[in-house]
């Protein structure tokens, strides 16, 4: 049996021990609906009422303004075609390497009548805020930018972003899903009204997330049905879920202090000990500004997906960065957004480490990937 | 895993992989919406491939079914060569999912080039 090390983070994490222990409750005794106004009803609400006060607590936030949902998808469609909804018209900011799920629902809009700017980014990801002053315009009504880029790391400048749009009076909204839990958020320092945050992210459970609005926001639901959520969001809340979660943000503001140099220390040691062994391989990302567990590399001359398979095989679960779906391979847009080379951008692996991750661990990576990329350009024929 | 497990031996253990000199034959196979190519040399006697070795880039189903390509087609004739379907390669690595079906295309486009190109070579074109 191979080691199995997990250094995929960014997609999913495992629950948190103590996350599930708060959890398990609520599948079981307190099963109540928190819409019900007996004592099985009240026990779920005040489980829910419990988690929105530490997400908010966390996002030094107030409790009304945080909105549960079904997960960090949900909440940026909410976020965006919500400030669309209430508006009617008008023109949309972003950046181009942002999730799908923010670049297709400003797609969407668009093809509904809305005008969308995709703001480019600098060499290692980073959007620079003058570019967002430059793209604002009279009838700008959203700028929507994501914290941190789930693919190479960089954490965009969203406090300098959050002073212009608040400045000019413009809804400013933040894909927080890679960030909420890992490092510090202040919703009123960055000048944010909306923030996106996610559950499974950050040790808690898949299928539960939420949307920070801050009080005043003109937003219109976009699931209608009854008056939960303060009639923001309809249907019955994911009770278990909604107590992980909220179990999960209050264990990150606990732990997320200590671990952030902890894991960048593992993140370092991984890059340098690979580049230090593979001819050819190259960092993405801003050198320090980035996710403390976040490496995504490039290896010249090699498919990521060959990568993916090699690690695999060895235990190692990690991710590519070209996505080779029906015979067709798109390298990574974030990547190609950064001005990466094609030839090296189909090469891109993104390693993310999380709390689990050891300094063993790493070594076991780098003692695989070296004499697996250096296999995989042994049978490679000479294309470039 | 969705890979069979004759996929994955292949990918874990190349057979047959790198160039080869002075070849009888050689030709290419790509599929440019993956970017992945395969090249594959042949060695030639009376008629038969008694030698086959590959070069290929691309995600593990590609790379695993040149390994087993080159198994396939070692003591055929170059005749039936020319007309190796995708199937029969595909066969011989276990199968692919769907969306790896192309690896299979990659091969053998390459197989039957090199088996053109070879029968050029011995002027039986």
């Amino acid at each position: 049996m191979n080691r199995r090390v997990y250094l995929d983070h960014n997609a999913s994490t495992p629950v948190h021990p103590e996350v599930l222990e708060a959890m398990l409750p609520y599948f079981g005794e307190r099963f109540g609906n928190p819409s019900s106004v007996h004592a099985f009803g009240r026990e779920a609400r005040d489980g829910v009422e419990t988690a929105r006060e530490r997400v908010a607590e966390f996002l030094r936030a107030g409790k009304d303004e945080i909105v549960f949902t079904s997960g960090g998808t949900e909440s940026d469609n909410f976020a965006i075609k919500g400030v669309a909804a209430a508006r009617g018209h008008g023109h949309l900011i972003t950046s181009a390497i942002e999730h799908h799920a923010v670049l297709r629902t400003c797609q969407a809009l668009e093809a509904q009548g809305f005008e969308a700017t995709y703001l480019p980014v600098d060499g290692v990801g980073m959007v620079d805020p003058d570019d967002v002053k430059r793209a604002l315009r009279p009838d700008t009504i959203l700028v929507s930018l994501m914290h941190a880029n789930s693919e190479v790391g960089t954490i965009q400048p969203v406090a300098a972003v959050g002073q212009l749009t608040r400045e000019r009076g413009i809804p400013f909204h933040v894909d927080a899903v890679q960030t909420c839990g890992k490092v510090p958020i202040d919703v009123e320092a960055f000048g944010i009204d909306l923030l996106s945050f996610s559950g499974h992210k950050i040790y808690g459970p898949k299928g539960v997330a939420g949307l920070y609005i801050r009080k005043g926001t003109k937003l219109v639901s976009v699931q209608h049905g009854g008056e939960h959520e303060r009639r923001r969001r309809a249907g019955t809340e994911n009770v278990p879920g909604i107590v992980g979660l909220g179990r999960a943000v209050e264990i990150r503001g606990r732990d997320m202090e200590a671990e952030a140099p902890r894991l960048a220390a593992l993140r370092d040691r991984l890059w340098q000990g690979i580049s230090a062994a593979a001819p050819e391989v190259r960092l993405n990302g801003h050198a320090t500004r980035r996710l403390p567990g976040t490496c995504n590399m490039c290896f010249r001359h090699v498919e990521s997906e060959s990568v993916v398979l090699g690690l695999d095989l060895k235990g190692i679960g990690v991710s590519a960065g070209s996505a080779c779906t029906s015979g067709n391979v798109e390298p990574s847009y974030v990547l190609v957004a950064m001005g990466v080379p094609v030839d090296w951008a189909m090469g891109s692996v993104r390693c993310s480490l999380g709390r689990s991750t050891t300094a063993e661990d790493i070594d076991y990576v780098i003692e695989s990937v070296v004499p697996l990329v250096a296999k995989l350009r042994s049978l490679s024929p000479a294309r470039v | 895993m969705r890979y069979s497990e004759t996929l994955l031996d292949h990918f874990r253990n190349p057979r047959n992989a790198g160039m080869m000199r002075e070849p009888d034959g050689v030709g290419e196979g790509e599929y440019p919406e993956c970017m992945d190519l395969a090249r594959v040399y042949l060695r030639v006697r009376r008629g038969r491939v008694v030698e086959a070795r590959f070069q290929s880039y691309g995600c593990g189903p590609t790379i695993a079914t040149s390994s087993a390509g080159t198994e396939l087609i070692t003591g055929a004739p170059l005749e039936e060569l020319v007309e190796l379907s995708s199937a029969r390669v595909e066969r011989a690595v276990g199968g692919l999912p769907e969306d790896r079906a192309h690896a299979a295309e990659v091969v053998s486009a390459a197989i039957r080039a090199a088996a053109r190109d070879a029968l050029g070579r011995m002027g039986r074109t």
